[in-house]
Formats: C-alpha cells, structure tokens, sequence
C-alpha cells in the first residue's frame, strides 16, 4: 500500500482508448497506395520517375523542417505529410522534367500554399495542384512536353498524349488502345498513365475507410455521364467518354488529389456534389478550355467552394423531425402575425 | 432483425466474458461515500464507536432524487469524514472496520406474494435498498420508474453493455438468467406496462439463447437482438434501436415515451424484492494493461481500488492511470484510497500501451468525426467554434446535444480533445445559463419590491 502511495496518476478525459489509425499511419497508407502507381511509372518510363520522387520527397521534408525551424514553431516532419506532398508533386510532372523542377514545385507547395496558412490542415487549396497550376504557367513548355512509354517502342524525345487528340477532336490513333491506356503504354505524367495502379491504391484506401467512395465516384462518374451524354464529332458516345476517364490524369485526380482532407469537403452530401462540381469542371474546360486537361483547375475551383458547401449540409438534429421543425416554423410565422 | 442506430464505433472490446466471477475478499476496512447517486448527498446516520451489520442503512436523504446506501460489511464506524470520492473530491463517507462476521441485518424482509405484484410496495423497496442506475449513471432508480408511469409505453431493459473490458452485465445473465428474467419482470410491473423490451448485442449470443430458453414471454420479456456497435448502450441509442424513436434536445428518454433500465439494476432489484438485499455489491471487471491478470470479481460497495488490485492477482507493471466504468466514458480516478461504489462497472489501470494522446494536436479535417457521431453532430466544426470562443455558432451545431460518449475522439487521426472540449463547452453553457437565471430572478424580485 505504501508503494502504491507514491505511483502519481495521470487524470485524462474521456475516452481513455483510441483508434490506431492516427495522421502519421494515415500519411503512410496513402503512400503505400501509391506505390503500384511508383512501380507502373518505374517500368514504363525507367529509372528516371524513381529519381524524381526522391528529389521531390527530399525537398518536400527540406522545406518544412527549415519552415518551422525558421518560425521557432514545433518540427512537424514526422507526421510525414510534407513526404506525401513531395511524392504527389512529383507524380504529376510530366517525363521529360529536368530533375530540378520538384524543387520549385515543392518550395511552392510547402512554403506558400501549406505553411503559410498555418500548417497541415489549414491550406485551403491542394499543395500539390496549386504548385502544378504554378509550374504550368512558369514552365509551360517542359509542363506539357511528354515522352512515349518504353513499352510503345517508340524512338522519341515528345510525343502527342491522347488528351491533345481528344483536344484537338482528332480521330485516336490506333496504338492508343482502351488496354494500352488502362495499362499505362502511353505517354503522359509519371502518376496517370497506369489506371490499373491507381485504381488499385484508390481502393486500398477505400476499404481501409482513409478516404470516402462518395468523392471519387461521383467525380468520375459525372465526366461519364457528362461526356456520355455530350459526345463528340468523329466519336461514337461510348468511346468517347471510355477515352475522357482513360486519357488524362482524371483517375490520379479523383482518388489522391481530390480527397485531400484539408481541401475537401467533411459533409457526406457535401463532398458528392464536391465531386460531382469537380467532373462538371473538368468536362467544362476539357470542351471550351485553352488547355487539354482541366482536372486540375476543377480540383483547385471547387477546393475554394469548399467551405461554402459544407456550411449547406447540416445533418437534421437528433431527436428533431421535419414535423418539429414545420412546427416551429409555423408557431413562428404565427407569432408574427399575431404581432402584427 | 437485428437492431441499431446510426453511425457509432467499433473499438476493440477486449471481453472476456469466459473468466468466471471471483469473490473479493472483503477489505480491512470499507469507505462509503454518502454521495453514490445522482441528487443531494445522504446524510450519515450513524456515528463513530457504532457498530454496523452488513446491509444496515447508513446514510439517508429524504428528497426524492436520493438513494440510501448501506453498510457492506458487519463492523465498527471508525470514521465519519469527508475521504477521496472515485469521481474526484473529497466527500463525506462512513469507514467500517469489519469484523468479519458478516452478520446480516434483517431490516428488508423478502416481499410477499402480493406484495411482488404491487407497484407500490415494489416501487418503495427499490428506494429503500439504494438501487440506483448500475450502469454508471447512478440515477435514483425508484424515481426514475415513478416518473415514468402513465407516459412511457416503450420499457427498455439495457443489456448492450458496448463499453470494451467490461463483463458484468453478460455474467449477469449466464449465471442469474432466472433471477434477471425475475428483476425485469418487477421493473415492468412497477411501470405498470405488459411488455418489456429487453436489448443485448449479439456479441453475447450464448446469452441470448439461454434467456431465450427460459421462455421470457412468461414474464412479459422480447429479447431485442442489437449490432455490436458502440455507443448502443447509452439511453438515446437504446431508444432509437428498439423503437426508432429519437429523444428530443434536452430531454429525457420519457419525453418520447421510452424508459431505459440496466441489467445490472434488474438483478439488483430481484436481489432487493426477493431476497430483501440492499446494493452491497456487485461484479466488477478489473482488468488493464498494467494487471497480471483480468478478473470479473464481486466486490464489495467501499472497497478501495489499491486492495482491489491486490486481490485481483496485482500489478504487472505501474499503472499511470484508473479509470472507472469502460474506457469510452470512464473517469479517471486519483487516489487509490478512492472506493469502489454502485455505479463502478469496472476498474482498468492502464498504461503508457493504451495512452494515445499527442501534445500539440492539429486537426487535419479529414472528418471521421462526422461519420461516427450518433447524435448527427459535426465535431470538426463545433471543435473549431469551442477553441474560438463562438457561443453562438456553437449553439448553432447544437454543441449541448452532445452526451460525451467519445466516439469522435476516439476515431480521431490527429488526437484531438473533442470530447474534452464539448464537456467544457456544456459546463460553460450550463453556468452561463444559471448566471441568467440568477440575473432574471434578481430583476424580478426588485420589479416584485418596486
């Protein structure tokens, strides 16, 4: 009893047990998902994706170490969420990146679109796509410069994706095949050309509940019933929206970029329509744009309306019926007449 | 059909319904506190130099919202003083030293025949033997059936027990089926109702089957099999499971005609009705990672936590911290002088393995908190008005419809205090509101001398 008298106790609020699933765990699981996507890249493109993300991890973690030790604020790498930033930065460059550009993306990403509104959680656009839509307008020519997959056996430096047939309305060449594209022999960014690995992480991260089904089903879904219903000149309507999902970075888009938690919304009603606005967007700009790919300025649009839209989902308050609320509306209404 | 309610967690629920209920020896000396309910305190009712039998009536309060409590061992008073309370505090409480005799008092006589089947005389025992809510809240029991009468249509027996550790309530119905289908039985009667509904999980489907053998139609009993979900115990998810009914904001289950019992208090009734026991015990789960060993044990009402552990098998390693009842909704306890009362479903010493908190936590508003609250609430948003200080817009997402059962906390990713932060919100609302009261009564008594 008298050791026991010496034993200091600590007091904690309820609950006294949690979840395993904590940040760090979640940051890793989603790049565990990413990594078919890593593998495809590796065997399609060569050594050259696996360097990229390396420097692009690198400089991610560099750049919020040095932010937070330059503001005097509490180290924040290890909950590895600027690592995950570097390697979503790096999979949407396209092949033929010189091998310094993920160090302007992420500084971007991280310093300016990340830290500066206060850390993790508190940016209200993607890191990942704003730092894209930067490189984009800075490097325009290297952004939209893509070598052929290996696999396609052919010798050149550039070579035009099926997003720019789509583009132009162009008949699809041949070698662009459904199972080409599926399978990623084609060219394009290191993170969209395999559908196959993408979807493979997406439902990883599905059935391990990390992200929400509603968000990117209902992205995909409406650019399918929106290019469905649409179509295109010199297109059956079929094919044409089989080469909308297959051509572009929609896939990488709806499964890793928009269900990022911070730019997303945390209502259920409110992230299908977040992701039934991103695929309108995307339809919008992939037809009247000046840009091929619109997936990731609809992310970057609706990642703005965020707030708004989640102020519009209120769940209905426990223990109150829509007979209640008629009620008072009607006893208040009542009031005021009476008042009157 | 299986029964539910929305949303809810599953956590891991670490049961061991299979390890049988041991005897605690009684300790040296019992602490009762004088405050083992919901409402004012007892008053003791005895002195120092006394000496007590085991179930004598020790402290006592007339007002309506009180149980008495009683002596759980034959012994001499020691002390009458204010002694470490599990819940925090110091609080008046009656030290006996027992004798070991255990002489009985035989002040509650078993019921007779009629009287089992009046509501009254039931009603008046359950008072008299100090039966409160045994599933944690300690709400007066009698009163609680009393105000029900004439409103509720819908009685609920509680047999969910969805806190992880705890086994009290599922040892309850393998080992006493007869004498619960009996408890429940008087509960109904008193409520003056046909039926009764009785909700367990199916994660005790051995139990099931065994009540449901013993033909509990014959007492006006349907077993309602329920999801294995937390929070399917507490009163508002009992309600909405079995008769889909939602409590309103602010109210009691009785509101919407329902009214919610635990088992543990139906076999404490049958105890008191037919055996004419007052609550002096009850079956405790003792368990935590710093215990050699998990043990279901009878324990006596006062016995303090440090002996407890003792005489469940001891320490493996030092606990940092006890936690009384479940680990969602437990409270910590400071003191391992602090007794075990009517209430304590279970003592756990945890250590560092089950301590998950995080210094600094940032929310990454991933939003798990909104699809696990049962209660249709946005922990995320409420979190974010508490930490602003925006008692409007708290008011808004309805932050006082929050009754702390932890499961945004506990799904929480980035550790967030969400359930502190609401308990803290409710207690300022609450002051904030009898500051008005306070206010207007004094303007209406100037207005009244005026």
């Amino acid at each position: 009893m008298e050791k026991q008298e010496r034993i200091v106790l600590d007091v904690a609020y309820q609950p006294q047990v949690r979840t395993n699933m904590d940040t760090r765990r979640i940051m890793l699981n989603v790049m565990l998902a990413l990594l078919p996507t890593l593998i495809a890249a590796a065997y399609e493109f060569g050594f050259k994706p696996v360097l990229m993300v390396a420097v692009s991890m690198a400089s991610a973690v560099f750049y919020e170490w040095g932010y937070r030790r330059l503001t005097k604020k509490e180290p924040s790498i290890f909950d590895f969420s600027a690592c995950l930033t570097g390697m979503l930065v790096a999979i949407t460059l396209p092949t033929s990146a010189p091998w310094w550009l993920p160090l302007i993306g992420n500084f971007f990403a991280i310093v300016i679109v990340k830290q500066l509104y206060g850390g993790l959680g508190k940016n209200f656009v993607n890191p990942a796509l704003a730092s894209r839509a930067f490189l984009i307008a800075s490097y325009a020519g290297i952004m939209t410069n893509f070598a052929p997959a290996r696999a396609m056996g052919v010798d050149a430096l550039s070579m035009a994706t099926p997003m720019s047939y789509l583009y132009s309305g162009q008949p699809m060449p041949a070698y662009y095949s459904y199972s080409n594209m599926f399978f990623g022999i084609m060219p394009g960014c290191f993170g969209e050309a395999c559908k196959a690995a993408l979807l493979c992480g997406g439902l990883y991260l599905i059935i391990r509940k990390i992200i929400s089904w509603r968000i990117p089903v209902s992205f995909i879904g409406t650019v399918a019933v929106l290019t469905l219903i649409f179509g295109h000149e010199g297109y059956d309507r079929v094919s044409w929206m089989i080469y909308n999902l297959l051509s572009g970075g929609l896939f990488v888009a709806a499964f890793f970029m928009a269900t990022d938690y911070a730019t997303s919304p945390v209502t259920l009603p409110g992230q299908l329509l977040f992701g039934a606005g991103c695929g309108a967007i995307t339809v919008l700009i992939r037809y009247f744009g000046s840009y091929p790919e619109g997936v990731t300025y609809a992310i970057l649009i609706m990642n703005i309306c965020v707030w708004a839209i989640d102020k519009g989902f209120r769940r209905h308050q426990f223990g109150v019926s829509k007979e209640d609320i008629a009620a008072q509306k009607a006893a208040a209404k009542a009031a005021k007449e009476a008042a009157k | 059909m299986i029964h539910t309610f929305k949303r809810g967690v599953h956590p891991n629920y670490m049961k061991a319904p299979e390890i049988p209920i041991s005897v605690v020896a009684p300790p040296p000396q019992v602490i009762i506190p004088m405050a083992q309910h919901i409402g004012a305190p007892d008053k003791p009712i005895v002195k120092v130099g006394d000496y007590v039998k085991m179930g004598q009536k020790i402290g006592e309060n007339p007002a309506p919202v009180s149980a008495p409590v009683h002596a759980s061992v034959s012994g001499k008073v020691v002390a009458v003083e204010p002694r470490p309370h599990p819940l925090g505090d110091m609080i008046m409480s009656v030290v006996i030293e027992n004798d070991y005799k255990d002489t009985p008092c035989e002040d509650l006589a078993p019921l007779t025949e009629e009287q089992l089947k009046d509501p009254e005389a039931i009603l008046a025992r359950i008072r008299e033997a100090g039966v409160v809510g045994m599933g944690g809240a300690m709400f007066p029991t009698a009163f609680k059936i009393r105000g029900g009468i004439g409103k509720v249509d819908k009685l609920i027996i509680n047999g969910a027990e969805c806190e992880p550790y705890l086994n009290g309530d599922h040892l309850t119905m393998l080992n006493f089926p007869e004498q619960l289908l009996k408890g429940i039985e008087l509960v109904r009667i008193a409520s003056g109702l046909d039926k009764v509904y009785y909700g367990i999980e199916v994660n005790k489907k051995d139990a099931i089957e065994l009540l449901n053998s013993l033909h509990p139609e014959k007492y006006g009993i349907e077993i309602v099999p329920e999801k294995v979900k937390y929070p399917q115990g507490a009163e508002k998810m009992q309600v909405k499971a079995v008769t889909g009914r939602e409590v309103k904001p602010g109210g009691i289950p009785s509101g919407v005609g329902a009214n919610v019992v635990s088992t543990r208090t139906c076999y404490a009734i049958y105890q008191a009705c037919y055996e004419g026991k007052p609550v002096i015990e009850r079956i405790v789960t003792v368990a935590g990672s710093a215990m050699n060993k998990t043990s279901n044990a009878l324990t006596r009402v006062g016995t303090p936590l440090g002996y407890l552990a003792e005489q469940c098998g001891g320490f493996a390693v030092t606990p940092r911290k006890i936690v009384l009842g479940g680990p969602m909704m437990g409270i910590c306890a400071t003191s391992f002088e602090a007794p075990t009362i009517k209430g304590t479903s279970g003592v756990l010493f945890f250590t560092e393995k089950e301590d998950k908190t995080v210094e600094d936590p940032h929310c990454i508003r991933c939003g798990k908190c909104i699809t696990v609250c049962p209660m249709n609430l946005e922990p995320v948003f409420m979190y974010m008005y508490y930490s602003k200080g925006d008692y409007e817009m708290m008011e808004k997402y309805h932050i006082t419809d929050c009754f702390e059962c932890g499961s945004c906390s506990f799904n929480c990713p980035a550790r967030m205090p969400l359930t502190h932060a609401f308990k803290t919100a409710k207690l300022m609302f609450q002051a904030k509101a009898a500051k008005e009261k306070a206010a207007a009564e004094a303007a209406a008594a100037k207005e009244a001398k005026a």
